[in-house]
């Protein structure tokens, strides 16, 4: 478990760091990496709360994870990279986010190793139940995206 | 757009990585001489596949006159399409329905449509009209089909070192790659269309 954090704090700090680069050579404006974060993070949130064993769950192999599914795309996901990237954009001091990015994987760490205690403290369905809310929450949040990248493109023309 | 993002583009569309499962797949029985020659012929036949739709895209969208606009919306929805298919994979992909039948492959499934499918083909077709230098197309292609030819050489090795997740991984961060390109050409379409309408 720690070590897949470990890896996905390595791929956000990548990200942190060379996300700008990435961008500018592929000519790529911030609306539209607003616009793909807020896309992807919707079908992740639709998938979060019409929770069904499809053949995403189907396919995952029993051996022990690594990387995947665990610290990309379930912790560094898509959505993680996009919002760094684009605060990355935004601002200009770089240690803050770097900060951030460090503050919350400690949370997100504490959480996943304590994460047995948690499951025996809320049940089964209170996680379940969690996970919907959740899905809820992360749905509002990218359909913001979308609409503040949809104000961005509008503003440039 | 420049031949720096064309060759990305068409490079992510091959997805010489999420192919080398399914080349190694259909070729394990064969011994690693054989394998590079089979892999050799079929990308070969994949990159004469993608020239002449190059060719054949310059032709037909000059005859049906088709606007840059509609040509800008149609690729970034195209490329769209194929990174959410790269994202969340689906049980009907011709991957996924991978027919183990005795004998070597030949053009199908390796070259045609696993390397060459029709949205790389398709996409060829419409970027070959957008340019307006000859030259700029046949250039990303030859250089993002080497790019893949190299990967997939290699794939053994690359396998072993990154593991069938971590080839899962890195085609997953293709994916997200695409669809912002997808979003970018499609919104540089919306963007024309604005202007031509003022």
């Amino acid at each position: 478990m720690f070590r897949e954090s470990v890896i996905s704090l390595l791929i956000a700090l990548f990200f942190l760091f060379f996300g700008e680069m990435f961008l500018n050579a592929l000519h790529i404006s911030r609306y539209s990496l607003v616009l793909t974060g807020g896309i992807v993070l919707f079908l992740l949130a639709l998938k979060m709360i019409f929770h069904s064993s499809g053949p995403a769950e189907a396919d995952q192999t029993k051996q022990e994870p690594f990387i995947v599914p665990i610290a990309t795309p379930m912790i560094s996901g898509a959505g993680l990279m996009t919002v760094i990237m684009v605060n990355a954009a935004a601002e200009h001091n770089n240690i803050k986010i770097f900060f951030a990015i460090l503050i919350a994987w400690i949370g997100v760490t504490g959480v996943l190793v304590t994460s047995p205690y948690i499951q025996k403290l809320i049940g089964r369905n209170g996680m379940a139940a969690l996970e919907q809310i959740m899905g809820m929450i992360l749905g509002l949040i990218s359909m913001n995206m979308i609409v503040d990248a949809l104000r961005l493109f509008v503003q440039t023309q | 757009m420049d031949l720096f993002s064309l060759t990305i583009i068409l490079f992510l569309i091959m997805d010489p990585i999420g192919n080398i499962s399914s080349f190694l797949k259909l070729l394990h029985e064969l011994p690693q001489r054989q394998r590079n020659k089979i892999i050799l012929r079929e990308m070969t036949i994949a990159l004469i596949a993608m020239i002449i739709f190059n060719f054949i895209g310059e032709a037909i969208f000059n005859v049906l006159k088709i606007s840059e606009i509609t040509l800008r919306l149609t690729s970034g929805v195209i490329l769209f399409l194929v990174g959410i298919k790269i994202l969340f994979p689906a049980i009907d992909s011709p991957r996924a329905n991978l027919s183990l039948e005795e004998g070597e492959p030949f053009v199908t499934p390796l070259a045609i449509p696993l390397v060459a499918g029709p949205s790389l083909l398709g996409i060829i077709m419409l970027f070959s009209h957008l340019e307006t230098n000859y030259f700029i197309v046949p250039a990303a292609i030859v250089i993002a089909w080497t790019l893949s030819l190299m990967i997939l050489l290699s794939g053994k090795h690359l396998q072993r070192i990154l593991t069938d997740n971590g080839l899962k991984a890195a085609e997953r961060l293709m994916g997200m790659v695409l669809i912002l390109i997808a979003i970018q050409t499609t919104f540089d379409g919306l963007h024309h269309f604005i202007l031509s309408c003022r």
